[in-house]
């Protein structure tokens, strides 16, 4: 499943020149490498799949553009992640957010709650909580959470110190459990 | 105890993570045993994080994506020197300065044609300089309509690389 494993970061460095030195086919290698990885990063930004597709590209072309600039004391991935990172950024700006129908909401949980399980129930109103969160805590968690990134790399993804994004976190993570608690609290309170 | 300090909750996410060495943890898992409120607030954390791990997964992009970038590699990243919101700024405070530019040099305030600078050079009075005083004459309507003039061509840059610009360029993608 994971495809990050074909090559090694001497082999990448050792494309990069090839690439660098003419042989631009060769950066298709480097995409098919981390384009799910890219492609995830911008669909937690934006949450919109077109969207962001067209904003992964637009950050796999920009990379392969400033690919002469990149310091091989970092590593190509995290280089590359954070171009996506602020490409995405700069998509969302771009977009105003869609409006949604609070009726619709409405008559979707309606039908839902008669039909699913309690555990969904936790699932639907942790969705809902995340939406909550400040976005900046919502993506260091999301993008914390898959596992090819260490904190690390989420720090210099998003631009922020590692302390930062551990209190991102954590914090997070609380308010997460918090809302939980007070879900599970009305619904005991109703039962 | 109905309060969990944010410190044991610290410890709780740690025992989550596998974080706690196997003292810790031998203590923290005593200590759960022994408190009701512990154990609900591990299940919260408990229930958060495997929400958490279930929804980060990785997305899968479209076939065509790889084909996509090499068509594109020609295409020159656009770079914007101002988001559109700061260059609108920019550009009402650059049309504002030229206007009361405009207004003080209809009023006459630069009609006076031929002002003396006068810049006082007393530190490099010696035996070579005797009068310190330095005397530069300007024509301070020229000076302020040049002003004017690179303000305009200031703001005309402005509107374009900032506002027209970007709003054609997402005209034109957006009809693909």
């Amino acid at each position: 499943m994971r495809q990050r494993a074909v090559i090694t970061s001497e082999e990448e460095y050792l494309l990069i020149d090839r690439i660098l030195a003419g042989e631009r086919n060769l950066y298709a290698t480097l995409v098919d490498k981390y384009k799910s990885y890219a492609y995830t990063i911008a669909m937690k930004i934006l949450e919109n799949r077109p969207e962001a597709e067209e904003a992964a590209q637009d950050g796999f072309i920009k990379a392969f553009h400033y690919l002469k600039n990149f310091n091989r004391q970092a590593k190509f991935s995290t280089w590359l992640y954070r171009i996506v990172f602020n490409t995405a950024i700069s998509y969302k700006r771009k977009t105003k957010p869609a409006f949604q129908s609070i009726e619709n909401s409405i008559i979707e949980y309606s039908v839902r709650a008669d039909h699913k399980i309690e555990q969904d129930d936790k699932q639907i109103f942790l969705s809902q909580a995340m939406n909550k969160l400040n976005e900046a805590d919502r993506l260091a968690i999301q993008l914390f959470y898959i596992k090819e990134f260490s904190m690390e790399e989420v720090a210099e993804m998003m631009g922020q110190n590692m302390n930062t994004i551990k209190v991102r976190i954590h914090r997070a993570r609380i308010r997460l459990a918090d809302e939980l608690k007070g879900i599970l609290k009305q619904e005991a309170a109703t039962l | 105890m109905n309060k969990i300090s944010s410190a044991k909750e610290e410890q709780l996410l740690r025992y989550l993570d596998g974080e706690l060495d196997a003292a810790e943890k031998i203590i923290l898992e005593a200590e759960i045993q022994s408190s009701a409120v512990l154990k609900t607030r591990l299940e919260e954390l408990q229930t958060v994080r495997l929400f958490l791990i279930r929804k980060a997964t990785l997305e899968t992009p479209s076939r065509n994506f790889t084909q996509k970038i090499m068509e594109g590699l020609d295409n020159q990243p656009v770079r914007y020197l101002f988001s559109p919101r700061k260059g609108l700024l920019l550009l009402i405070g650059v049309i504002i300065a030229s206007g009361i530019a405009l207004m003080l040099l209809t009023n006459g305030v630069f009609d006076e044609t031929n002002t003396s600078l006068i810049v006082d050079a007393t530190p490099f009075k010696n035996k070579w300089i005797q009068n310190p005083s330095i005397s530069i004459p300007f024509n301070g309507k020229i000076l302020v309509n040049g002003i004017i003039f690179l303000n305009l061509g200031l703001a005309f840059i402005l509107l374009d690389r900032t506002i027209l610009r970007p709003l054609f360029q997402r005209r034109t993608s957006a009809g693909f």
